[in-house]
C-alpha cells in the first residue's frame, strides 16, 4: 500500500476546476493508475480525501495498493517546475499497529443511515446533518472499525451530554454536483472526524485504513489517516 | 483573599460611566459600578443602602468576545398624556461575552456568591432592557488572586465565535484590572460607586490597568500531518 500527498495550487484555473466536482477528481486520481484496477471486490482499493488546512494550503492524500503517478494533476493544479508530490510506502507503519497505541487520526466520512417515515414506504438512505448523529454515526463504527475514540477526562467536558470523547466534528458540507449524463445532481454530505484513537483491533483497524470507512469512497469520503498523538 | 467569577453574556448590553443626558453611550467592557449594582441587587439592598463594603471589592474584567456596537434611537411617549419625552440615542453591546471577576474577604464573597445563585432582584447587564443569556454565577475561586482566576478560566466565547478562530490554538484575550497604587500612570475611569441612591447618584475616579491572558481555543482544528509517522519517501 501507498499514501500519496500533493498540494493544490490554489490559484490555477485546473485547481479549482478539480476541486470543485468530487466527479471530477475521482476521474483524475484514478487516470494516476497505469493498470487497470480491480473492480468489486472487497480488497484494498483506492481512497483520496482533501484537506483544506487553509485556502493556501489544500493537499490530496490518496492511499492506493499500486503507486500512483500524478503528473497529470501536477501539470493542470501545481507546481510543474518546483513542486510534486509524495509517495510514501505504508506498509511498514501499517505492519507496525498494536493493541493499545493512541494515535490521532482524522477521517473525512459521508455519514448516512436508512430512514422511512411510515412503515409502508420503503427505506431511503439519509444523512445525517446533526453534530450529535454524526458523532454517534463514528462512535458505533468504531468497535467494527479497529478502535475505540480515547474518552476525554471528566474535567475537560464542556457538556453534559454528547461531549464524552476526544472527536470533533468540523467541516461540515453539503455538496451537489453533476455526473455526467444525468440531469439530477449527486448530493452528498460530508463530515470531517478530528480525534484521538486507541488501537483495539489491529487487523480491522488495517482494513479500515486501506479499504475505507462508510459510504461514498469515490467522492472523497471513508480515507481515514493516523498522526502522532 | 477569594475571588467571585461571573459570566455576562447577551443579546445586548450597555455599560455607561460618563454619559448624561440624551446620549447614552456605553463602555466596551463592564463597568465596576454596573458589576457591583448587579451584586448589591442581588442581595436585595435598596438603592439607597449603604455599599460600603462592595466598593472596596477589587474588580477586573476579560475580554472574551468583543461584540459590536449598536446605536438604537429611542423615543418614548408618556403613558397617560401621550407627551413625547426626549429623543435620546442608546448605545449596546450586541453579542458580546465578558468574565467579570471581584476579589474580596473569603466571607463577603461567599455570601455574594449565594446571592447570586438566589438573586432578590434579578440580575442584568448594564441596563434593565438587557437580561443575561447565560446563568451569570462562574463560582468562587479560594486562593487565587484576581490575575489567576481570569487567567485560569476557560474561554466562554460562543461556539460559533471559537470555530471562527479555530486555526489559533491560543487566544490573546484583554484584561481590564482595577489599579494598585504601585502600577504608575494609568486610565481613569469614573465608575468606583460610591452611592446608588436615586436623589444622589455619586462615581469616583477608578484607575484601570490594561493587560492580556493567553486561553486555550476548545475549537482549534488539530495539525494534521498523516506523513509525519511514515518512512522516508
Amino acid at each position: 500500500m501507498h499514501l500519496t500527498r500533493f498540494r493544490f495550487n490554489t490559484a490555477r484555473v485546473g485547481a479549482r476546476r478539480l476541486l470543485s466536482s468530487p466527479q471530477t477528481l475521482h476521474a483524475a486520481v484514478m487516470s494516476s493508475f497505469a493498470e487497470i484496477l480491480p473492480a468489486g471486490d472487497d480488497g484494498p482499493r483506492v481512497l483520496w480525501r482533501i484537506d483544506r488546512t487553509s485556502r493556501a494550503e489544500t493537499y490530496l492524500y490518496v492511499v492506493s495498493p499500486a503507486k500512483p503517478d500524478l503528473t497529470h494533476l501536477v501539470e493542470q493544479a501545481g507546481w510543474p517546475e518546483t513542486g510534486r508530490w509524495q509517495t510514501y510506502d505504508y506498509e511498514p507503519f501499517l505492519s507496525r499497529l498494536n493493541v493499545g497505541d493512541r494515535w490521532a487520526f482524522r477521517l473525512t466520512a459521508n455519514p448516512v443511515h436508512t430512514a422511512r417515515r411510515t412503515d409502508q414506504e420503503p427505506t431511503k438512505l439519509t444523512a445525517h446533518v446533526g453534530a450529535y448523529h454524526q458523532l454517534r454515526w463514528l462512535l458505533q463504527r468504531q468497535e467494527n472499525a479497529g478502535f475505540k475514540v480515547v474518552e476525554k477526562p471528566s474535567e475537560r467536558r464542556l457538556l453534559p451530554e454528547g461531549d464524552q470523547h476526544e472527536l470533533i466534528v468540523s467541516d461540515r458540507r453539503q455538496l451537489a454536483f453533476k455526473k455526467t449524463g444525468q440531469r439530477q445532481p449527486v448530493t452528498l454530505v460530508t463530515v470531517t472526524y478530528d480525534g484521538r484513537l486507541e488501537v483495539t483491533d489491529p487487523d480491522a483497524l488495517r482494513r479500515t485504513l486501506t479499504r475505507g470507512l462508510g459510504r461514498a469512497k469515490a467522492y472523497g469520503c471513508g480515507l481515514m489517516t493516523l498522526a502522532g498523538a | 483573599m477569594s475571588v467571585l467569577l461571573m459570566q455576562l453574556a447577551g443579546p445586548l448590553q450597555s455599560w455607561g460611566a460618563s454619559s448624561r443626558f440624551a446620549r447614552r453611550s456605553t463602555e466596551s467592557a463592564p463597568t465596576k459600578s454596573g458589576v457591583i449594582g448587579l451584586l448589591a441587587a442581588a442581595q436585595g439592598r435598596q438603592r439607597s443602602d449603604d455599599i460600603g463594603d462592595l466598593t472596596e471589592l477589587r474588580f477586573g474584567v476579560r475580554v472574551d468576545q468583543r461584540g459590536t456596537l449598536l446605536r438604537d434611537f429611542h423615543t418614548a411617549h408618556r403613558f397617560v398624556s401621550g407627551e413625547a419625552l426626549p429623543v435620546s440615542e442608546r448605545f449596546y453591546l450586541a453579542d458580546a461575552v465578558f468574565v467579570a471577576a471581584v476579589e474580596g474577604e473569603p466571607e463577603l464573597i461567599d455570601e455574594l456568591h449565594r446571592a447570586l445563585r438566589d438573586p432578590v432582584f434579578m440580575p442584568y447587564l448594564g441596563r434593565r432592557s438587557c437580561p443575561p443569556a447565560r446563568p451569570v454565577d462562574l463560582g468562587v475561586h479560594h486562593e487565587r488572586t484576581l490575575e489567576q482566576a481570569l487567567e485560569r478560566e476557560q474561554w466562554r466565547a460562543a461556539r460559533w465565535y471559537q470555530r471562527r478562530h479555530r486555526n489559533d490554538a491560543r487566544i490573546d484575550l484583554e484584561v481590564l484590572l482595577e489599579a494598585a497604587a504601585e502600577d504608575g500612570p494609568v486610565d481613569n475611569l469614573r465608575d468606583q460607586p460610591i452611592s446608588f441612591d436615586p436623589l444622589h447618584r455619586q462615581y469616583a475616579l477608578r484607575g484601570v490597568r490594561r493587560g492580556s491572558v493567553k486561553v486555550s481555543n476548545p475549537a482549534v482544528r488539530p495539525d494534521h500531518d498523516p506523513t509525519s509517522v511514515l518512512g522516508g519517501a
